[in-house]
């Protein structure tokens, strides 16, 4: 069992004053092994709480990271599954499936993870996954209206990845849906 | 006797006096068992002239003391046992008094004495008397003490008490004044040790005195458990007794002690009703060195307690926060050379006071903080070097409360701030503001921001003050605008107009923060203007001024962009201004799409003059146009220009691959973009595509770099799919198969390497793809 948080879009200080007390409970140190950060952090300060959390953090570069040396994009193999990392904000139309889908071709990786939108999604299309954790504090986006804080933990084990979705609804109370994600044969696409 | 305790071994001649004792001791019992008293007597003289030493130190006399008590307690039981049935025991006590010294004589008297006592043939109170008075006959100090707690120890259970019920047996007030003598004159003896021996042994007298302060402390206690001391007796008898002994002794060390003492051994009703009269007017006099500071914190925090245990317990006439209120402020006046940390720790006692004993009078918590302050406005050098007791003080409210918005209206607590160091000053302001985001406490009046940002004016704009002790770190620094940046989203209101007197309220404290400071606090109130414009967006049915609202707000973004740009923070601005232009279009009205036209014209300004690095520009021009194909509401009027100058702009990019990167993303402008004349439409202008990505095409072949050129090209087959697969009739199948073609005839003669495998799998997924949702085989 290995775990993978996926988590990003923070835009401390300018959109958001905190990461939810909720969320920090569960994320306990020591527990997971990687951390993917889709970026827009903005802060190092906040680079830092995710070192505490696990030793291997991959930080991709957000519109908002100024002065930092983030890369644009990463790809990194966990178990059976090879995943590829994005902010988002580079890819033309925001928001845009065939978009990505054609970031995820070019990276050719099993599992696509971007964000920017803050829209919270973990979708299958065509023997692929795509994920984005939104925006773990529920910052303001000019996309979405009402952005959910939310973040996304991924338990791989050989060629099954369970993703647990975690969001956090206005009304307060903290959400979990899972969706299973089997590699099956590599697919066409 | 000459006083060699310095140059004598304590533990060689404690021994020998142990051993002397046993010997003795066991002398005298083998005598009584054998009847002999007078035998016994006497070596329980010899025995007790051990106590007549005055080499050993303290705790070395007290361990031969509890030895030989120990032993004498034989003697009491023999007496006890033989005496009581031969009625002889006036006898006995009139015979002990003719042993030889004084101190064994003493010692013997009070042992039979209690025996007499309790055979009830004498009178109680004579007796008590006789022996309290007689003690008088020995002065040594250390000696004199340990035989008055001997008749103290003794006499433990002969007291009279309430019970007693003749004149002989004596009267509560008999046990009273025998207790109180014994008292003083123990205080007197504690006393003059003080005055014995050099100057330069000062401190070691004074640890062996505090060594020794329970055999004093002892009557007091003796005296509170007498069942018969009513609130009166204490009030009118002991009180002022004890009182009067601790101020005519003028010694600190006793005062201090004794007083605790009071405080500890009697009950708190008893201390009620003698506070404001006797027990607080007695602090404000003894000596000026006697810390009066632990006495009455002691008080304090004890009849807190006792108020919390049960509210009834304090007597509604009782002002408590008032009394002492008023006795502290009393003190710290009638004493200029307190110590400021003595100052503060009184005030925050009282704090405490008020806030658990009275938690509905916000009032009196102010009170003190008033106080405090005329303390150091009268006398600025009383605020010296106590920031960090101040600091304390000031915290505590905080943390009691729990909500910030109560200690806002503590008047005198932002002044009082003002009197702590810089850097303290800081320290504590950061943590107020961190509670704050910490317990989520929203700050919903513009009043109260108004008040909340005054408060932690030292962290949002520079302080006139003297010369600064040390540069600050940078790195703390940023940490500290970054937490006035997170603040700044616990200042909100739901309530729209509210929540932008809110805005302008930050802005007139912010702005002036200066380049360093702008950078970290600026962006959040942008957000928040943002924000507030799609509020007013969403419930503008409901408000029919709300364009002009929203035109307020956007010339507040602009004025808030404007600083930044003349702090030249050029890449920050421009992304804002990306934002701002957003949230224009998304209001849907003339005048908002007027702005944003100038929002995006800004930020094209900013990527020509200011944005000089070839990657930086590129990262630039990509946001400008991914922001711009988000547009829906521009009219052709509008569109067209910026549709124009987004083309324009990626043609003029210094290195080829960026040139042609940056068109092949125009292309979407003219498919996915929205505006006013389509309605909601995506233009889907095909020809324009084509061009779009022919353009880049042609950028690619002049690339000269083999690698570089066959991976563009990949990316733009990629975009023709892209296209293809929305329905973009113009890439037909011929364009595709034109671009594979070159691709194909390209790949082999590139060297092999990783970068190579890269591209040569990107090119096998882009046509897997194709063949699986296009049919397309090439």
């Amino acid at each position: 069992m290995v775990l993978v948080l996926v988590i990003g879009d923070m835009h401390i200080p300018y959109r958001s004053s905190k990461i939810p007390p909720k969320f920090k409970k569960l994320l306990v140190p020591g527990k997971i092994q990687h951390i993917l950060c889709t970026g827009n952090l903005c802060l190092r300060e906040t680079h830092d709480y995710l070192k505490s959390i696990s030793s291997d953090v991959h930080v991709v570069r957000g519109d908002f990271d100024l002065n930092t040396n983030y890369p644009e994009q990463k790809v990194l193999t966990v178990g059976q599954f090879k995943i590829g990392l994005i902010h988002g904000h580079q890819v033309v139309p925001w928001g845009d499936s065939d978009a990505i889908a054609a970031v995820r071709r070019q990276l050719d990786v099993d599992v696509m993870v971007s964000g920017h939108t803050h829209k919270l999604e973990a979708y299958e299309k065509d023997g692929n996954f795509y994920i984005n954790p939104g925006s773990v504090t529920g910052a303001y986006s000019p996309l979405d209206k009402n952005p959910i804080p939310a973040f996304i933990l991924m338990d791989i084990q050989s060629s099954t990845l369970v993703t647990y979705v975690y969001s956090l609804p206005p009304n307060g109370e903290m959400e979990v849906k899972k969706i299973e994600f089997k590699k099956g044969e590599k697919s066409e696409d | 006797r000459i006083n060699l305790r310095m140059d004598v071994d304590q533990s060689r001649y404690l021994d020998a006096a142990k051993d002397a004792v046993k010997r003795e001791a066991f002398n005298m019992q083998r005598s009584l068992d054998k009847g002999l008293l007078m035998d016994g007597l006497r070596h329980a003289t010899e025995m007790l002239n051990e106590l007549r030493t005055s080499i050993l130190t303290p705790k070395n006399y007290y361990e031969l003391y509890m030895m030989v008590t120990m032993e004498l307690t034989h003697l009491n039981m023999y007496m006890s046992a033989e005496f009581i049935k031969e009625n002889k025991i006036a006898d006995l006590y009139e015979l002990v008094q003719h042993a030889g010294n004084i101190l064994p004589r003493l010692y013997l008297l009070i042992t039979v004495g209690v025996v007499y006592i309790r055979s009830e043939e004498c009178s109680r109170k004579d007796i008590l008397q006789d022996l309290v008075e007689m003690c008088r006959g020995v002065q040594h100090p250390l000696r004199g003490l340990f035989l008055r707690n001997f008749l103290l120890t003794s006499t433990r259970d002969v007291l009279p008490d309430f019970d007693t019920k003749t004149a002989e047996e004596g009267s509560i007030d008999d046990s009273i004044n025998f207790i109180l003598l014994n008292f003083s004159e123990m205080n007197k003896l504690w006393v003059r040790m003080q005055h014995q021996g050099h100057t330069r042994d000062r401190s070691k007298r004074e640890q062996e005195r505090l060594e020794l302060k329970l055999l004093v402390g002892t009557n007091l206690e003796r005296l509170s458990r007498l069942e018969g001391v009513t609130v009166e007796r204490y009030e009118k008898q002991i009180l002022p007794a004890v009182l009067k002994q601790l101020v005519n002794c003028k010694d600190s060390i006793a005062q201090e002690y004794l007083m605790d003492c009071i405080i500890q051994v009697f009950p708190d009703e008893f201390h009620l009703r003698t506070l404001e009269n006797t027990f607080l007017d007695t602090c404000c006099q003894p000596q000026s060195q006697v810390n009066v500071r632990n006495i009455i914190i002691s008080i304090i925090g004890r009849l807190s307690n006792f108020a919390q245990a049960d509210p009834a317990n304090i007597p509604n006439e009782i002002k408590l926060f008032d009394i002492f209120s008023i006795k502290v402020t009393q003190i710290i006046q009638s004493r200029s050379e307190m110590p400021s940390e003595d100052i503060i720790a009184l005030q925050s006692a009282l704090m405490k006071l008020a806030l658990n004993v009275y938690p509905t009078e916000v009032g009196y918590v102010n009170q003190v903080l008033q106080n405090t302050l005329i303390i150091f406005q009268n006398e600025e050098s009383r605020a010296n070097g106590c920031s960090g007791e101040l600091s304390k003080l000031l915290r505590v409210p905080i943390d009691h409360y729990q909500d910030i918005l109560i200690v806002l209206h503590l008047s005198a607590y932002p002044k009082l701030l003002r009197f702590l160091e810089l850097c303290t000053r800081k320290e504590l302001c950061m943590y107020i503001a961190e509670h704050i985001i910490e317990t989520d406490t929203l700050i919903y009046s513009h009043d109260q921001v108004d008040q909340l940002l005054t408060l932690v004016e030292c962290l949002v704009a520079d302080c006139a003050e003297k010369p600064v002790s040390n540069i600050e770190d940078p790195d703390d620094f940023d940490c500290q605008q970054a937490l006035v940046g997170r603040l700044v989203h616990q200042m909100t209101s739901q309530v729209p107009d509210q929540q932008f007197l809110i805005l302008n309220t930050c802005k007139k404290h912010l702005v002036v923060g200066g380049n360093r400071r702008i950078r970290f606090t600026l962006p959040s109130l942008i957000f928040k203007a943002v924000s507030l414009c799609q509020t007013y967006h969403e419930v503008h049915e409901e408000d029919d001024k709300w364009e002009k609202k929203v035109t307020k707000i956007l010339q507040y973004i602009t004025s808030l962009l404007s600083a930044l740009i003349k702090a030249e923070y050029w890449e920050l601005s421009l992304r804002l201004y990306l934002q701002a232009a957003l949230v224009c279009d998304a209001m849907g009205v003339s005048n908002a799409e007027a702005m944003g036209y100038e929002f995006i014209s800004h930020a094209f300004a900013i990527y020509e003059e200011e944005v000089c690095d070839s990657k930086a520009q590129l990262m630039a021009i990509s946001l400008i146009i991914a922001t711009f194909e988000k547009t829906t509401n521009f009219c052709e009027e509008n569109h067209e220009p910026l549709r124009s100058q987004c083309f324009r702009a990626s043609s003029k990019l210094l290195k080829k691959p960026d040139q042609c990167r940056a068109v092949s993303l125009c292309a979407h402008l003219y498919w996915s973009g929205k505006n006013k004349e389509e309605g909601g439409n995506q233009l889907q202008n095909s020809t324009k595509v084509l061009e779009c990505l022919k353009k880049a095409v042609r950028i690619s072949n002049q690339c000269m770099e083999p690698t570089v050129q066959v991976q563009l090209f990949i990316e733009l087959l990629n975009k023709y799919v892209y296209f293809l697969g929305n329905g973009c009739e113009e890439v037909s199948e011929s364009v595709l198969s034109q671009l594979v073609g070159k691709i194909k005839e390209d790949l082999p003669g590139l060297e092999s390497g990783d970068i190579t495998r890269q591209i040569v799998n990107h090119f096998g997924t882009t046509l897997g793809f194709l063949e699986h949702h296009h049919e397309l085989l090439f």
